[in-house]
C-alpha cells in the first residue's frame, strides 16, 4: 500500500504493527533508539537495501530510505513496512519507510523528513555516493545529528573538492566517513611504528583511503607528507619513507558492522576532522 | 637531559580492551560448568576477537583423557551450547592452544606435569607466564590446589584465581579459605565469581538508577513502600544432591545472588565506577542489614507436585537425598536495611527450587497516590506503581502505571510499559560468563565479590541458620510447582501486603 501524506504513512505503520502480532497476543513492541535516514540515488539502491538488511536486527529503529528522482514528474510516494523479530513471547518491530521524491519534491526533502522523525531520539543519515553539497544536502545536514558518508564511493578526481566541502559542514553536524574507519586498523599499526620522519608515503588502497592517511599524518605530525597511490579495492599496504608497515592482524570488518559502529557514536572526532582538512589541501 | 616525545599518532585511536597474553587453566575440566558455560563463553570471546592473540587453555581434572579427546569433547560442547554459529577457523584458533592434564589435585607429580605443560605453552605460544586459574571444583579442593599452586607461582607474569561459589560454607570456613589464599595471593589476584553480577540486567540496575534523573530522587523510604526480590526456579536439584544437601537454598542462592541483588538495589551512588568504590557501597548495604528475627524468615522444602503439567518427586525422594532430610529448598525473608535511605522499608525476598515459574525479578513497589480525586469504584483493582527489573528469563524493565480505560466515565486500570532489553539493542546479549572471564583476564574486579562482602554475607546467613537449629520444621511443607509454603504468604500478609503474582 502506498501513501502520499505523512498522516497516511503514520496510520499505515500503526496498522501494520497491529496486524503483525498474533490474534489474542500482546501487541508487538516498538523499541526505538534512533531514526536512520538513507539518501539513496538510483545507482545505490541495491547496495543500500543490502546494508539495511544487515543493520535492522542490530538497531531497531525507524529507517527512512529517501530515493531522489528529480527527473520524474512531480510526486511524493511513500510506503511503509514493518520488520518484526521474535523476542521471547512477543516480537519487536522496526519500521522501514521508503520515500520516492519525484520532480520538485526532491529539492526540499527536509519538509518530508522532519514530520517522520521519531521525537527526541538521534537522527543519523547515511549519504550514498557523492553529495552535490548544495541546498538539498544542506537541508538534510541541518536536521540530522550525524552525517555518515563513504568517500570510497566518490569519484577519484573529485575527492579533494569533496573533502573541502565536507570540512565546511563540521560545525553544523557530526560527520564520519566509512573510508576513514576502514583505515583504523592500519593507523593503529602506523602509531605502533612511530617514530618516523614520514616525508613520503606509498599506499595501496582506494584513493580516498590514501588521501585520508596522508591527511592524518600531515595533521598529526605537522609537516608536509607526500603520497604515492597505488589503486586497489581494499587497503593492502602502506610504506613510510620506503619502509613497509606490518599488516594489521585479522580480517577487516564487514560494511554493516562499520556502519553499526558509527551509529553508536555521537560526538565529533577532532582527529578525523583535521585529517579531512589536510586531505583536502 | 633527554625529552620523551609523546606519540602524536595515538590520539583518537579507539582503546581496545584486549587482555595480555595468558594461559587459562581450568581445574575441574571434566565437569558440567566447563562444558556448559566456560568453553561456550571462551568460544564466543574468540568469535568476537576479544581474546588475546597469544592464548592457551589447559584443562586439569582427575579423569584420564588425551588432549585430542578433550578437544573433541569441548568442540561438541561449543556446538551445543555456544550462542554463536560454529566456525571452524574460530574453533581451530582455540583448539590449537588446548592441552589436558590428568591428575589428582594433591599429587605433586601431577602438579609438576602441569608446570611443565604451562612452561611449554609459554615457549610455543608466547603466553608470557601470565596465568588465569579457574577453580571449577568443590570448595574442599580449593585449599589443596592453592597449596600446590602457591609455591609454584611464576614470576614475572601475573596470576589470577577465579573461584566459583560457594566460597566456604559459613563465616569461619570462608575466613579460613581467604587465609589460605592470602598466604600466596593478594586480594587483587582473587576473583570470587557470582555470575549474577555478569548479567546485563543486573548491571543495568546501576545504569537505571544512576544515569536517570527521575528514579534516584524517589528511590527511598519516602516514596517506596517496599521491595520484593524473587529468585525462583522450576528445576529440582539436578543430580547435585551431594552439594545441595549441605547447602540448601540459603547457601545456594540467598548467601550470594540474592544478597548481591539486594545490595545493588539499595546501595548509595558510588563516586565512580571503579571496583573499589562500587564494592565499598555494596558492603555498606550488607553491613546495614540487620539480622531478621525467627518470625521474619521462612524455610520450606518441596513435596511431590506438578511442574508444567508433569508430576515430579518430592525433595526427599530425589536420588542421594536423605529420607528425613531437613535441607531447605525454599527461603523467604523480610529484611531491613538500617540506614537513612531505607529505615522501616521492608525488603521481602524469596527464592527456591521447584516453584511455579522460573524468574528472577526485583520489584520496587511505590506508595499509592496520596489522594486520588476519583470515585472509589473507578479505581477498583488499581495497584500502586511498580517498577520491575527482570533479570531472567526475559531481561528488561517494566513500569506499571494507572491509565484511563477509553470510553465514557472514569475507569482506571493498570497498564504495563515494557522495555525488553534485547528489543532495543539486538546485538545479542553476552552470557554472564563471557563478560566475567574477560574482566578477570583484564584484572577488572568490579563485578567480583570482595572478601569483606563475602564475610558480611556469611555472618547474616550464620545468624539465620543458628536460629534454625533450635526447631525441627515439618518438611515437606509446599507442593512442587507452587509458590512455596503457606507461611511465606503469612510472612508478607501480616504486614498487609502480598507477594506479586508473576
Amino acid at each position: 500500500m502506498s501513501a502520499s501524506t505523512v498522516l497516511e504513512i503514520e496510520r499505515e505503520l500503526a496498522a501494520l504493527r497491529d496486524a503483525s502480532s498474533a490474534p489474542g497476543q500482546a501487541p508487538n513492541q516498538r523499541t526505538s533508539v534512533m531514526t536512520h535516514l538513507a539518501w539513496v540515488p538510483g545507482e545505490w539502491e541495491d547496495a543500500a537495501e543490502k546494508t539495511l538488511a544487515g543493520l535492522a536486527e542490530q538497531h531497531p529503529s525507524r529507517t527512512i530510505l529517501l530515493f531522489p528522482r528529480p527527473d520524474e514528474d512531480d510526486e511524493l510516494e511513500m510506503d511503509a513496512s514493518v520488520q518484526c523479530f521474535a523476542f521471547g513471547d512477543s516480537a519487536v518491530c522496526a519500521e522501514v519507510i521508503r520515500v520516492r521524491l519525484c520532480g520538485e519534491r526532491a529539492r526540499h526533502p527536509a519538509s518530508v523528513v522532519v514530520p517522520l522523525l521519531i521525537a527526541d531520539l538521534p537522527v543519523f543519515v547515511r549519504w550514498r555516493g557523492m553529495p552535490e553539497f548544495g541546498d538539498v544536502f544542506d537541508e538534510i545536514v541541518d536536521v540530522v545529528d550525524r552525517l555518515i558518508v563513504d568517500s570510497t564511493e566518490w569519484p577519484d578526481g573529485k575527492l579533494e573538492h569533496g573533502y573541502r566541502e565536507l570540512a565546511q559542514r563540521f560545525d553544523r553536524t557530526v560527520v564520519s566517513d566509512i573510508a576513514w574507519e576502514r583505515t583504523e586498523r592500519w593507523r593503529r599499526e602506523l602509531a605502533g611504528a612511530w617514530p618516523f620522519g614520514a616525508r613520503e608515503i606509498s599506499v595501496t588502497a582506494t584513493r580516498a583511503q590514501a588521501l585520508l592517511i596522508a591527511g592524518w599524518l600531515r595533521s598529526r605530525l605537522g609537516h608536509e607528507v607526500g603520497v604515492e597511490h597505488e589503486p586497489a579495492d581494499v587497503l593492502t599496504s602502506v610504506y613510510v619513507d620506503g619502509k613497509a608497515i606490518e599488516a594489521p592482524p585479522g580480517e577487516p570488518p564487514p560494511p554493516s558492522e562499520l556502519l553499526s559502529d558509527q551509529l553508536e557514536r555521537f560526538t565529533r572526532d577532532p582527529v578525523y576532522e583535521s585529517a579531512v582538512r589536510a586531505a583536502g589541501e | 637531559m633527554t625529552e620523551t616525545l609523546e606519540n602524536p599518532l595515538v590520539e583518537g585511536l579507539k582503546v581496545r580492551r584486549t587482555p595480555d597474553p595468558c594461559v587459562f587453566v581450568i581445574f575441574g575440566a571434566s565437569g558440567d560448568l566447563t562444558q556448559r558455560k566456560l568453553f561456550p563463553a571462551l568460544y564466543s570471546l574468540a568469535y568476537r576477537r576479544l581474546l588475546p592473540e597469544k592464548f592457551a587453555v589447559v584443562g586439569v581434572a582427575r579423569t584420564e583423557e588425551t588432549d585430542e579427546a578433550f578437544r573433541d569433547r569441548m568442540e561438541s560442547a561449543v556446538r551445543e551450547h555456544a550462542r554463536d554459529p560454529f566456525r571452524d577457523d574460530v574453533w581451530q584458533g582455540l583448539a590449537d592452544g588446548m592441552r589436558y592434564v590428568a591428575t589428582e589435585f594433591d599429587n605433586d607429580e601431577g602438579e609438576e606435569q602441569l608446570s611443565r605443560c604451562l612452561a611449554q605453552l609459554d615457549e610455543e605460544r608466547g603466553t608470557g607466564r601470565n596465568r588465569l586459574y579457574y577453580f571449577a571444583v568443590p570448595p574442599s579442593a580449593i585449599g589443596t590446589i592453592v597449596n600446590e599452586l602457591g609455591p609454584r607461582r611464576t614470576t614475572p607474569g601475573w596470576v589470577r584465581l577465579v573461584i566459583e561459589k560457594p566460597f566456604g560454607h559459613d563465616l569461619e570456613s570462608a575466613r579460613d579459605l581467604t587465609k589460605r589464599l592470602q598466604e600466596y595471593f593478594a586480594e587483587e589476584e582473587i576473583f570470587r565469581i557470582d555470575h549474577y553480577l555478569g548479567k546485563e540486567t543486573v548491571q543495568n540496575m546501576l545504569a537505571l538508577r544512576f544515569s536517570n534523573g527521575i528514579f534516584e530522587p524517589i528511590w527511598n523510604r519516602q516514596f517506596i513502600d517496599h521491595v520484593q526480590i524473587t529468585v525462583s526456579e522450576t528445576i529440582g536439584i539436578e543430580n547435585r544432591a551431594g552439594y545441595y544437601e549441605q547447602a540448601g537454598a540459603i547457601r545456594d542462592i540467598f548467601q550470594n545472588h540474592l544478597l548481591q541483588l539486594l545490595a545493588l538495589t539499595a546501595m548509595e551512588p558510588p563516586i565512580d565506577f571503579t571496583s573499589e568504590q562500587v564494592r565499598n557501597e555494596k558492603v555498606k548495604v550488607l553491613r546495614s542489614l540487620h539480622t531478621p528475627g525467627p518470625k521474619s524468615v521462612v524455610r520450606g522444602q518441596y513435596g511431590r507436585g506438578y511442574v508444567e503439567g508433569e508430576e515430579v518427586l518430592a525433595y526427599r525422594e530425589e536420588e542421594r537425598v536423605a529420607a528425613d532430610s531437613l535441607t531447605d529448598t525454599f527461603v523467604a525473608a523480610k529484611l531491613y536495611v538500617d540506614n537513612w535511605r531505607w529505615a522501616d522499608t521492608p525488603f521481602y525476598v524469596r527464592m527456591g527450587k521447584r516453584l511455579a515459574r522460573r524468574e528472577t525479578t526485583i520489584a520496587i513497589q511505590f506508595k499509592s497516590a496520596p489522594h486520588p480525586p476519583f470515585e472509589e469504584a473507578s479505581t477498583e483493582g488499581l495497584k500502586p506503581n511498580v517498577l520491575v527489573v527482570h533479570v531472567q528469563p526475559d531481561e528488561g524493565v517494566s513500569l506499571a502505571i494507572g491509565a484511563k480505560v477509553p470510553g465514557a466515565g472514569m475507569t482506571i486500570r493498570n497498564v504495563h510499559m515494557d522495555f525488553l532489553y534485547g528489543g532495543a539493542f539486538r546485538t545479542g546479549l553476552p552470557e554472564a560468563y563471557e563478560r566475567l572471564i574477560l574482566d578477570a583476564m583484564l584484572g577488572e574486579q568490579t563485578l567480583f565479590t570482595r572478601t569483606d562482602e563475602v564475610e558480611e554475607q556469611w555472618s547474616l546467613v550464620d545468624a539465620i541458620i543458628a536460629a534454625w537449629r533450635r526447631d525441627r520444621p515439618a518438611f515437606p511443607n509446599y507442593a512442587a510447582g507452587t509458590w512455596g509454603p503457606v507461611s511465606a504468604e503469612e510472612l508478607i500478609q501480616r504486614d498487609g501486603r502480598a507477594w506479586r503474582r508473576n
